[in-house]
Parts: structure tokens; C-alpha cells; sequence
């Protein structure tokens, strides 16, 4: 990475997974800890989740200005703009990159695809894949690219499990042994349950515990 | 006497128009979204041919294609100030704000590619810096012009590359909104190829200051797309 390029989260996952809420969950804790994001929002068939997190993270809670959150779309090929052709995706981030040169780090979500859905490294450093329990407590043993090789598997509605009959310990001891020793984390992005661990991966993993650019600079 | 030879030039033309080659078309849909959900239908596989053919022969050919004879001469003769004059002049006559940013990233994203396995090349080095500057805007058939004299493409060949590429490109998007099958798709492609091949022979020497396009009712469709709340493509 040059020293340059701003990090990268790429967060992955099927259609309602909860991609957009775990976003609109990490980035208030980076934030109360002083780092600052900028957000990329591809969808589908609109910008709605991209104006959602922009009404809800930066005109009414003010956490970043409203330019740091893009809407991309991406003509139906979610996984297209992620895998085989980031070149739009790489734009906008360098847009972004250009213009907050002090950002500590830029989420890019994928529009909801399946599960074989991965990030080109030349857009993301670091690859959240997120599924949820409703599911079916089937879906990590189904293995795919994205359960496979994301850097961290988020399973996330894990409060509707006894409604749906998924077995947690099922999906927690398929998701060891599909993906040997990386990491995994349960959470419920509704209430913010183990949103916290998953933040801390992303100090740790993604930023190294540095410090935030706007206090390192002072 | 049949000429049965083969050369490298031959799999630049390939890699350049495969639909493959990362230069975000699959995200334009020129205004098809818009015309699709509105109620000027288009009458099936024969109807959207005919509208494909209107785009070639008033909007593509006369414009985009005399750009990129005139840029491809200029890159050849090294006259970088008349290159920035025919990427400034074709920039400017895409009337749609949309089709113009969308052409602008897509020959970015061109030269870029190209650039990272073409490292030294006076004209492409030049032609990407300007943009990088903002001296240019790296519009599409400018930068296609750059790239294909920097492969060693033949002019007329590059010029059906981008006949080619758009082609696909609106058919792809025509594909992914419902409004033909597959094995139609590649009946209109097949079907259009006289008209790529006489939109380039037509175009590709006219001069700069002749270039001309004319097709209002595209242009209005465009300008809605760029007001759809919900959409799948970017133009």
C-alpha cells in the first residue's frame, strides 16, 4: 500500500443482509474514537442506501460532511464493480482520496449479490463479508468466495435465530471450519451487539492502532 | 489468392473491444433505462436494432467517430495541441451532462489500463498527464485514438472497435432491463454491422470542424435518465 492510499474496507453480502446498518453502526464508534471515514455506496437499482447513511451519518448526526458519502450505480452487475472491472469504484475512491487527504479510512459497499461476490485487491485492503441468520443456518457451510475468503465473516440477525429455526453453534462451528482460523463475529446491527468487536478488528487489522490523522497531526 | 496471416495488432483489437476490458460500459445504458420506463416503448428485437442504428449513424459515427480519425492522425503526427483541441470540441457537443462525465471516465479508465502495461509512450504519457491536469478530459474516442496508434491499431480498426464497444454496450444494457433475449442480442449486433462499418468509412477523415449530431429525442431520453430517482445504470 503507498503511503498514500487511504485504507480500504470492501463489505459484501446478499440483498437485506444488513450491509448499509453495519455501516451505519462501525462508523459512529470509529468516529467517538477520532477516525474520520468516507463512505461508497454501490446499489443496485437506486442511491437509496447511499442518501440514507448520508441523512442519518452526516446531516443529522454530523459525523463527516455529505460529499463523503457517494452513491455509485453499477448497471445491474454488483459483482462486476467490486471484481472483474473496480475501475469505477477506483475512481471515486481517488476522487475522495484527492479531496480529504486526512481521512483515515474509506468503507466501500457492494450491492447486494451472492455469495461467491469477492473485492479486487486493487479496490479494497480489507473484505467484510456479511450474511444473516435468516438464511438459514445452512449458509456457511455452503461455503462460496465471499464466506471463504473474506477477511471477516459478519453473521449478522442473530436475535431472529429461534424465529427461523438457524441453529447458532451450527453456523458458528461450520463458519471455523470453512475458514480455519480467521475470524468471525456475531452481531445484531439492530441493536449494536458485537458491533464493538467488529470495530476493534478494524483498528486493529486495518489501521494497526494508529492513531487518528486529524490527532497525530497535532 | 486468400491472405491468411495473423499479427499482434490483430489481439490488441480483441482485448480493446471485449466487453471484458475494464472500462465501466457495463454501467451505461445511453438512455435505454429512461426510455424503457417511459411510454415510448421500443417494438422488440427489430425496434431496438433500428433505434441502435439511429445512435450510430446521427450521434456516434458523425461525432465520436470523426473525434477519433482526428485524434488518432494528431497522435501519430505527435501534434499534441490539435489532440487537446479535438478532445475539448468533442467534450463540449456531448450536450448531456451524463453521457459527457460517463465518456470522460470510460476514457480515463482506457488509458489508465493501457498505461500500466504501456509505460513509455510519448503521446499516451502526454495525453495522460493532461488529464491527470485537467487539461483534457480524456474523453473516450480521443483516448481510444491514443491507445490504438500507441498498439499499433489501424485507424479504420479503431474506429470499429468503438462502434463495436458501443454497440454491445447498449445491447448488454438492453439485455439486463428485459428488453431482448440473448440469442436476439447477438441477431442485432450481427445485423448492425454495415452500419458500424459505413459509420466509420463515412466518418473516420472528416474533418474536425464538420463534425456534426443530431438526434433531439435521444438527447431529451438522456436528460430524463439523468432525473430517475431509481436506476440501475449511470447514464
Amino acid at each position: 500500500m503507498s503511503s498514500r492510499r487511504i485504507p480500504r474496507i470492501g463489505i459484501g453480502g446478499p440483498v437485506g443482509s444488513g450491509k448499509t446498518m453495519l455501516i451505519e453502526q462501525v462508523v459512529p464508534i470509529l468516529s467517538s474514537k477520532g477516525y474520520r471515514a468516507g463512505i461508497i455506496s454501490n446499489d443496485v437499482v437506486s442511491r437509496e442506501d447511499a442518501d440514507r447513511m448520508r441523512k442519518n451519518l452526516a446531516s443529522e448526526r454530523g459525523l463527516m460532511p455529505e460529499d463523503l458519502v457517494v452513491g455509485l450505480a453499477t448497471g445491474g452487475c454488483p459483482h462486476t464493480a467490486v471484481r472483474e472491472d473496480p475501475s469505477m469504484n477506483i475512481s471515486a475512491v481517488e476522487e475522495m482520496e484527492s479531496k480529504y487527504i486526512d481521512l483515515d479510512l474509506i468503507i466501500i459497499e457492494s450491492g447486494g449479490d451472492n455469495i461467491t461476490t469477492t473485492f479486487s485487491p486493487a479496490l479494497a485492503d480489507y473484505f467484510i463479508y456479511i450474511i444473516d441468520v435468516s438464511g438459514g443456518d445452512k449458509y456457511p457451510r455452503k461455503r462460496g468466495l465471499g464466506i471463504e475468503n473474506c477477511d471477516l465473516l459478519v453473521i449478522n440477525k442473530i436475535d431472529l435465530a429461534p424465529h427461523v429455526g438457524a441453529d447458532l453453534s451450527i453456523m458458528e462451528r461450520d463458519a471455523k471450519e470453512v475458514r480455519g482460523n480467521k475470524p468471525y463475529v456475531l452481531v445484531n446491527c439492530r441493536t449494536g451487539q458485537g458491533i464493538k468487536e467488529v470495530t476493534e478488528h478494524l483498528v486493529r487489522d486495518v489501521l494497526f492502532e494508529s492513531a487518528p490523522k486529524a490527532v497525530a497531526r497535532k | 489468392m486468400s491472405i491468411d496471416k495473423i499479427n499482434i495488432d490483430e489481439l490488441s483489437i480483441m482485448q480493446l473491444s471485449d466487453s471484458f476490458f475494464p472500462t465501466g460500459m457495463y454501467t451505461m445504458s445511453n438512455g435505454l433505462e429512461a426510455l424503457f420506463y417511459s411510454d415510448k416503448k421500443v417494438n422488440g428485437a427489430n425496434g431496438l436494432r433500428d433505434l441502435i442504428r439511429v445512435y450510430v449513424e446521427h450521434q456516434i459515427g458523425p461525432a465520436d467517430c470523426a473525434a477519433l480519425g482526428n485524434s488518432y492522425g494528431y497522435a501519430e503526427d505527435l501534434d499534441f495541441e490539435k489532440l487537446l483541441e479535438a478532445d475539448e470540441t468533442l467534450f463540449s457537443m456531448k450536450l448531456v451532462r451524463e453521457i459527457r462525465e460517463a465518456a470522460a471516465r470510460s476514457g480515463n479508465q482506457l488509458l489508465r489500463c493501457v498505461g500500466s502495461f504501456i509505460t513509455h509512450h510519448e503521446i499516451l504519457n502526454k495525453y495522460q498527464e493532461a488529464t491527470k491536469a485537467r487539461l483534457a478530459s480524456g474523453v473516450y474516442p480521443v483516448a481510444l485514438a491514443v491507445v490504438s496508434s500507441t498498439l499499433r491499431i489501424p485507424k479504420r480498426k479503431a474506429g470499429l472497435i468503438m462502434l463495436y464497444a458501443f454497440t454491445v454496450s447498449l445491447v448488454g444494457a438492453a439485455l439486463r432491463l428485459g428488453m431482448v433475449q440473448h440469442l436476439e442480442g447477438q441477431r442485432i449486433i450481427h445485423e448492425l454491422k454495415p452500419s458500424m462499418l459505413n459509420a466509420v468509412n463515412d466518418n473516420i477523415d472528416r474533418p474536425l470542424t464538420s463534425m456534426w449530431q443530431f438526434v433531439p429525442d435521444i438527447d431529451i431520453i438522456q436528460m430524463a435518465h439523468e432525473r430517475m430517482g431509481s436506476k440501475m445504470f449511470i447514464t
